[in-house]
């Protein structure tokens, strides 16, 4: 039983990458095929990633085996595509136009200047206030409110860049923004006004 | 009388998920987005990719020292804290001292002594052996390029830190939109169509190489961006909650920081502390140790022990200088917020699993940087393909992109012949020709073969120089699996640069 208990990790581990190998795999013959004869395919392929997952949990317990199943699916992914490499002869040819196009829109360095503005600097103003509103007001241990506080910055800064630069009208955005800053500092910097 | 024409009405449209506006938007602003960030984010990603490998550089920079692959025993570092401080004292910088040790989960197989005074800026840096005596000063000069490339762009420390952390979070923006989109996520799942026309190729490798990296690449950029920005925002929070303190806010989340009596005090023996931490915790392993202010009354220690089965490098336990207790930080089993603190570091640099991790960490990380790349590639091959062609343009990315890689190898050389001031300015230099041959040449594709054929060239001499330099004295196996790793890189790049069809055509000759 110990000798078992000994590989059980690297038997684990082994079980996990092959479980994704072939999860990947069906996925794969599904997007090769049509629906509805592939949906057995999808079906499968994604619940045997799902045990792939579960093999690196009993390998390493939910939070080390959360990482690594991760990045093994990632790197086994790219891997599979690469297999399924199509090799085309180099010519000029015309792409078809199945992807869409970005939209086009008049520029000018006015509206090139207040779109910087709005994503980089109002954009980040307001993720700032309401992560440190967060950090300040939420009722949770203080690790627990200026790290989560933290983490909401770049994603809700990111997040607000995304929409900003997608967004064509200015003013929606800009009036939007200003008022989740004036909210976020509002409740981050009100009680100490107050007291 | 006109004839009426019958029009049969359109087969209806499958309804998206994504409106076609929604995503012609996403697209625009993710194209402005990756073109303004574009030469930030590569080199970001480019550095971050080689500084995973810190440590191995470090020991293929230094290899004259042996690798110390055990943990410290808690004799050891009572030993290498008493030398520490002793060579501090001699440095004339007994202010903080930071010990760090090996760590299998890291690929750390070394003893770092740092030491500095803040006041005065002397500092000292040293590597110790495994029973913790100081052998020699560490002396990684191209490492520490690196690795501050990556974290500040070579800038004054805090702004380099913001426009890292602005970078990131540009980068963020861009894996959200790019995702928002991408209707065609699962249809085109596994498309990689290579050598037809080099827009589709570009864009299969972008959206494959994003998409299924998506999770890693996401973690990532948040935990740097969030690195780069904690400055920033724990100075507002310090303006909200803690009178303007900065150090106050610091103090609530990374525990205590040592205190103002300057009062003559004994070297704390971190060794007893490390044996207070193993009896309620039997298997934890040292990993390191910071003392601030040490050899005074308000000195504080923080001590780093890991247990296995966390991603957290280690825990950090918190004490008096006299070895009382002041609790820790919970990085491995404490609150969401102290775990999440934990996991940063080790989740950013790809430390927690050894070297399959750091492997993976690396082709997740290049695969980011395709994915720059490939994405104004694609933008100047759409303006190639709408009649409006921006040649100067592509060869300009050409030479920042393949002038990167050879910058960086010929930065290896200078570093082992030149002062380490002349590491950044032959970096300038050589980044600067590689923009001026690109832009000269007549095609973007000469200019990247060209490069790519330089950059093997300079691997070719660093590996060459680096074993001149090593072969009768290194000591560290790590010195020749590096040279080997930058062998078959160079190899890669010769055969990428080769014309296309260059071994069909010699096969051929080879049947006929």
């Amino acid at each position: 039983m110990d000798q078992i208990a000994a590989f059980a990790t690297p038997l684990l581990t082994a079980a996990g990458l092959l479980l994704f190998l072939a999860g990947i795999g069906l996925l794969r013959l599904s997007w090769l095929g049509k629906r509805p004869r592939n949906l057995p395919f999808l079906i499968g392929g994604w619940l045997v990633i799902g045990a792939g997952f579960w093999a690196f949990f009993r390998a390493y317990d939910v939070e080390v085996g959360t990482a690594y199943a991760l990045i093994a699916a990632a790197v086994i992914a790219y891997a599979v595509i690469v297999i399924g490499l199509e090799v085309r002869q180099p010519k000029v040819q015309r792409v078809r136009e199945v992807a869409l196009e970005p939209e086009e829109r008049p520029s000018n360095l006015w509206r090139a200047t207040a779109k910087a503005l709005l994503s980089i600097v109002l954009a980040g103003i307001a993720a700032i206030g309401v992560g440190v509103a967060f950090a300040v007001a939420m009722p949770l241990e203080t690790h627990d409110r200026i790290v989560v506080g933290g983490l909401l910055v770049p994603i809700l800064w990111g997040g607000g860049m995304a929409w900003t630069l997608s967004d064509a009208k200015l003013l929606r955005a800009t009036l939007l923004l200003l008022c989740i800053s004036a909210l976020g500092y509002g409740i981050a910097f009100l009680p100490k006004v107050f007291v | 009388m006109q004839d009426r024409i019958e029009i049969a009405p359109a087969p209806a449209r499958k309804r998206q998920f994504l409106s076609p506006h929604f995503v012609r938007n996403m697209l625009a602003g993710h194209s402005a987005l990756g073109l303004a960030f574009a030469a930030l984010i590569y080199i970001v990603c480019l550095t971050g990719t080689v500084s995973v490998f810190m440590f191995e550089l470090q020991r293929w920079e230094q290899p004259d020292v042996p690798p110390v692959a055990q943990a410290l025993s808690a004799d050891a570092v009572g030993a290498v804290v008493r030398a520490g401080h002793a060579q501090a004292l001699a440095d004339k910088a007994a202010h903080d001292l930071f010990i760090m040790g090996p760590n299998p989960a890291a690929g750390l197989q070394r003893v770092f002594v740092n030491y500095h005074d803040h006041e005065s800026g002397a500092e000292g840096s040293w590597l110790a052996d495994a029973n913790g005596q100081l052998v020699t000063r560490t002396h990684v000069p191209w490492t520490e390029f690196v690795t501050e490339l990556h974290m500040s762009l070579h800038l004054p420390r805090t702004w380099g830190l913001f426009l890292v952390g602005l970078t990131g979070v540009a980068l963020l923006s861009s894996l959200i939109s790019g995702l928002l989109s991408h209707p065609r996520l699962f249809k085109d799942a596994f498309y990689l169509r290579w050598g037809g026309s080099r827009r589709l190729q570009d864009a299969d490798l972008h959206n494959r190489l994003g998409v299924w990296g998506l999770p890693f690449h996401f973690v990532v950029t948040l935990s740097g961006a969030l690195l780069g920005l904690s400055t920033l925002i724990v100075g507002v929070l310090a303006l909200a909650a803690y009178d303007g303190d900065s150090g106050k806010a610091f103090s609530s989340i990374l525990g205590p920081m040592p205190g103002a009596d300057e009062t003559a005090a004994p070297v704390p023996d971190v060794g007893a502390m490390v044996r207070q931490v193993q009896a309620a915790k039997p298997g934890a392993t040292f990993t390191s140790v910071n003392i601030g202010h040490i050899g005074e009354a308000g000195q504080v220690v923080h001590l780093g022990m890991r247990t296995e089965g966390h991603l957290a490098l280690a825990n950090t336990y918190y004490f008096k200088g006299d070895g009382t207790p002041l609790g820790d930080g919970g990085l491995e089993t404490g609150g969401i917020g102290q775990q999440i603190l934990g996991v940063l570091q080790p989740l950013h640099f790809g430390w927690f699993g050894g070297y399959a991790v750091k492997i993976a960490y690396a082709v997740l990380g290049l695969a980011l940087t395709i994915v720059t790349y490939t994405g104004v590639t694609i933008w100047l091959s759409r303006r190639r393909d709408k009649g409006r062609p921006a040649p100067r343009w592509e060869r300009i990315w050409v030479g920042l992109g393949w002038g990167q890689p050879v910058a960086l190898a010929v930065s290896a050389i200078v570093s082992l012949y030149l002062s380490e001031a002349a590491i950044l300015y032959s970096y300038l230099a050589v980044s600067f020709v590689a923009l001026l041959i690109a832009f000269l040449l007549p095609a973007a594709e000469v200019g990247s073969r060209l490069l790519r054929l330089a950059c093997a060239a300079a691997l070719t001499g660093l590996i060459i120089a680096h074993g001149v330099t090593w072969v009768a004295r290194a000591a560290d196996p790590m010195a020749w699996f590096v040279s080997a790793a930058l062998a078959a890189v160079a190899i890669a790049l010769v055969i990428s640069a080769l014309p296309r069809g260059a071994f069909a055509t010699s096969a051929v000759a080879e049947r006929s």
